[in-house]
């Protein structure tokens, strides 16, 4: 079989991680969500559901949301993952972290940090989004507590602040 | 856990084929992973080989080809939703598409792994259904083309063959006039009932007129018996004439009672949904 040497077990990825370059082999299966956590330490990132439903896991995968949980490491390979962490500015935080804040968009919080990746990749998607079209987008980003009211509305004013 | 996996990534469609009919069942196509990965991981499906088809050139197209929109199987959902070719030539695939589960699945997720997986509560295989259009597939010796309603073959069956790819969707323009709406009820991200209804109405007389449902059965069908009782009735009969179809519909769609719903409520709702559909396409459709 011509292909046997073609198979890979591992595979030497470079990418960037809230800007900063990484570069090791992963395992074919590791998810994103299991590099992130257990060998880059970034624990924000929640693991919930493993299937894609329930949103905790989001990060961005070239400005796109992604469910880390479900998407193998090596396909970040050449592309630039933000997490929670790299929301920030150092000490300043994001728009969308003070809004959250200000409107106690949660309760628990193990949601919040895919709520506001979510958000994140929908003000980029459009600057200006109604709140049908907060909700349409975050639809797939679940809150057991129910901050739901909370979260639209420091996102829409988030949105107000990106563009001062 | 994901068990341990090795990787295969091929870039002509003779290479994947090639991997596949000499891996056997120890390969599985891996064009995102949004469902196959989740099966994996559940212990549903077993696999040692991903064989990763999204270096094959081909199955990125998305062009129009002599009045027929191709989409190659590795477009993604989410660039379907957002597509101005999709949205003119078929609106309510476009509609569709933005509707399936969230937009990190529809990020990851393909059409033609959609497709390919068949399973049951899913949106653009109902659309692609009154669009008549066609599946391209390919192995390591040829290439032929199936009508969509014979690539269903029955839930997670389709027509694929071992060391066969699903290469790309041909999607035919629909009849002068028609207009195409796709409805769909939820609960959860998977679709309960989904219909999705092309037609052609003049001073309130359906002229002609396309009907297709999924989700409530094993497969998504057409509805072409139906179809014939609708053409040149009128619109205001519509709902009536769709009420007392409830043994037809029993007979082909074969619903069965889950979690989502009773089987006579999801017949109840094809009823109402598709009643609904039909207005909703005599005034422009999804556009």
């Amino acid at each position: 079989m011509a292909m046997a040497s073609d198979l890979k077990k591992t595979f030497n990825a470079s990418l960037t991680v809230n800007g900063a370059p990484w570069s090791g082999a992963v395992a074919i299966e590791e998810t994103l969500l299991e590099l992130l956590r257990n060998r880059l330490h970034l624990t924000g990132t929640k693991r919930s559901c493993e299937s894609e439903v329930c949103g905790a896991c989001t990060v961005l995968v070239d400005n796109q949301p992604m469910s880390s949980c479900n998407y193998l490491a090596f396909e970040a390979h050449q592309k630039s993952v933000i997490t929670i962490e790299g929301v920030a500015l150092g000490d300043e935080l994001d728009p969308l972290q003070e809004a959250f804040i200000r409107n106690i968009g949660a309760q628990c919080g193990y949601c919040t940090p895919g709520q506001i990746m979510a958000a994140k990749a929908l003000l980029i998607e459009n600057p200006h989004p109604t709140r049908e079209q907060i909700a349409e987008w975050l639809s797939g980003n679940i809150c057991r507590c129910g901050a739901y009211g909370a979260i639209a509305q420091s996102i829409l004013e988030a949105a107000q602040e990106y563009q001062k | 856990m994901i068990g341990s996996l090795e990787l295969f990534q091929p870039t002509t469609v003779q290479e994947a084929s090639q991997a596949l009919a000499e891996l056997g069942d120890k390969a599985r196509i891996y064009a995102g992973g949004a469902e196959l990965l989740l099966l994996l991981r559940n212990g549903l499906l077993q696999s040692e080989v991903l064989v990763d088809v999204k270096r094959i050139e081909r199955l990125h197209r998305l062009e129009m080809d002599n009045g027929v929109l191709r989409i190659g199987a590795c477009v993604t959902h989410h660039a379907l939703e957002n597509s101005a070719l999709v949205r003119e030539h078929a609106p309510a695939l476009a509609y569709a598409e933005s509707q399936v589960a969230n937009v990190r699945v529809r990020n990851q997720g393909t059409l033609g792994g959609n497709l390919a997986f068949n399973d049951p509560h899913s949106d653009p295989g109902t659309v692609l259904l009154i669009h008549d259009a066609w599946l391209a597939t390919g192995n390591q010796n040829s290439e032929r083309r199936v009508a969509l309603s014979d690539f269903f073959v029955d839930m997670y069956a389709t027509a694929l063959e071992a060391g066969d790819l699903l290469l790309e969707v041909e999607i035919p323009r629909l009849p002068a006039g028609m207009k195409s709406v796709y409805q769909r009820l939820h609960r959860y991200q998977r679709p309960t009932l989904g219909v999705a209804v092309g037609a052609a109405m003049r001073h309130g007389v359906i002229e002609e007129v396309r009907l297709a449902v999924g989700c409530v059965g094993p497969k998504a069908e057409r509805l072409t018996e139906l179809e014939r009782k609708l053409s040149g009735a009128k619109l205001n009969d519509a709902r009536r004439i769709l009420s007392e179809e409830t043994k037809y519909l029993r007979a082909l769609l074969r619903p069965v009672d889950d979690l989502l719903g009773s089987a006579d409520y999801k017949l109840y709702m094809t009823g109402v949904m598709l009643a609904d559909a039909l207005e909703q396409a005599g005034q422009n459709g999804n556009g």
